[in-house]
């Protein structure tokens, strides 16, 4: 006994040393299930209001940046809202049907998405796994896993929640992987391999599929965020040869650098949707 | 003004700067020009770099546990910056003894600075540290060496711009601090 103490006594620091490094190993191993701690994250109240603060200052000077994205983002809603006005309904020959819940022959709803707008008042692109903090929390709605946009693309996904704040894991990630398709329909993943903010990776395409400079990746409806929603534009195709399948490089459709302002996307019917897909997983 | 005080202060101060300044400095273009990778200056080791020569080293573990839990707070990478800390933080005595011709008890109530140490002492002392700190801390956000002149090309300009930030804050800092004293 008398040796232990002496022992603890002349390696304390040592031993202080390896207790505390061990206490961040187990930290770090937590955040990477992605199930963290709330307290410890940019969501946590005190250091929300530090960021709400800093971003009440600097807010100002992107105005006119942000006025402009909103412009060209109405623009877009319009011309897609024209396609459907441009119909002259007079002339149809469509009747009217009154839908009746059951009946085979009508649209079933899949998805039913709630919008909510929230300000960027935190960002960052340098780490390998980038976070922004949202000035929307717990008490506007915000839940966990919630898909996050912004006007031009996707954004992330909301990680943590406090009543005030969320703070969103991007896109810009090396442990989230978005399902995209091209424009025929080809399913693949997306990533990010952790250099450039505005440089994304998709993969598992095969070579014989067509890819052009210049074309759309779109997100699917298998993942969590709505369906064609704008991941990044194609610019450049590396064939691998070893399994016949080619890599191509994205120019992310969101700025990640200036990203003022998103939507956080509810998709209502989600829980439903990944109660069934959980307890399929729990069979196996 | 005591010194734990003042080294409170020192605190606050640096983990302002870091967290609203020099995190946001990678959000501009000009941080990744041509193709570099993006780069942060992370000065907040400077706080357990200028903390008194007569600190003990459970006392250093102890503050740089806390400084790195912050500043892992404020960007949501529970541990990574902690874990780097704490390592500077056990070595900081060793380095000092290293450096420094008299023994470390004989500098009562002093904290290393410039001003008692010469600049090429201290740089070579927050140089070393720097570079370690961010190794560490690089190596673990990265965790894989696939590609290891990536992960090398990061620490070297990090660490190249944190000693030119902390090279400014100790010419725009030191003075008024020894005027008080």
């Amino acid at each position: 006994m008398r040796n232990l103490i002496l022992f603890i006594r002349r390696f304390f620091n040592l031993i202080l040393f390896l207790i505390l490094e061990v206490i961040c190993i187990i930290l770090i191993g937590r955040t990477n299930t992605l199930q963290g701690n709330d307290v410890m994250s940019s969501a946590n109240s005190a250091i929300g209001l530090m960021y709400r603060k800093q971003n009440e200052v600097v807010y100002y000077f992107g105005l006119k940046m942000m006025n402009d994205s909103l412009l060209a983002e109405n623009t877009k809603l319009r011309q897609q809202m024209a396609q459907y006005l441009i119909y002259d309904t007079l002339k149809d020959t469509a009747v009217k049907r009154i839908i009746v819940p059951g009946d085979s022959t009508t649209v079933v709803k899949y998805a039913d998405y709630l919008y909510r707008t929230a300000r960027v008042i935190n960002n960052s692109v340098s780490s390998e796994n980038n976070y922004i903090t949202l000035n929307r929390g717990a008490a506007h709605g915000i839940e966990r896993n919630m898909a996050v946009i912004s006007g031009t693309g996707i954004v992330g996904k909301v990680v943590h929640v406090s009543d005030n704040y969320s703070s969103v894991l991007s896109v810009l990630s090396v442990k989230q992987q978005v399902s995209a398709k091209l424009k025929d329909g080809t399913v693949g993943y997306v990533s990010w391999n952790g250099e450039r903010p505005d440089v994304m990776v998709m993969k598992d395409v095969p070579q014989q599929i067509k890819v052009k400079k210049g074309d759309s990746v779109f997100t699917t409806s298998y993942s969590f965020f709505p369906q064609d929603v704008l991941v990044g534009i194609v610019y450049k195709t590396v064939p691998i040869k070893k399994n016949n399948l080619q890599l191509l490089h994205l120019r992310t459709a969101t700025n990640f650098r200036n990203v003022q302002y998103v939507y956080v996307v509810e998709n209502k019917m989600m829980k439903e949707r990944s109660k069934l897909e959980d307890s399929v997983k729990k069979i196996k | 003004m005591s010194t734990p005080l003042r080294n409170f202060i020192r605190f606050c101060f640096i983990v302002l700067i870091q967290v609203l300044i020099l995190n946001k400095i990678t959000l501009r273009w000009w941080s990744q020009p041509a193709g570099f990778p993006v780069f942060i200056p992370y000065i907040y080791p400077l706080f357990i770099l200028l903390l008194p020569f007569e600190t003990p080293v459970w006392g250093l573990l102890i503050l740089g546990f806390i400084s790195g839990l912050t500043i892992d707070s404020f960007m949501n990478s529970a541990g990574m910056h902690a874990c780097a800390t704490l390592l500077i933080a056990y070595l900081r005595t060793n380095v000092l003894n290293a450096l420094l011709p008299k023994n470390l008890s004989e500098y009562a109530s002093q904290s290393p600075s410039v001003k008692n140490m010469g600049w090429v002492p201290f740089l070579v002392y927050s140089t070393f540290l720097v570079v370690l700190h961010h190794s560490v801390f690089f190596a673990v956000e990265l965790w894989s060496i696939n590609n290891l002149a990536y992960l090398l090309l990061k620490i070297l300009a990090s660490s190249v711009t944190t000693v030119l930030f902390i090279v400014a804050y100790l010419l725009l800092f030191t003075r008024q601090t020894a005027l008080k004293s």
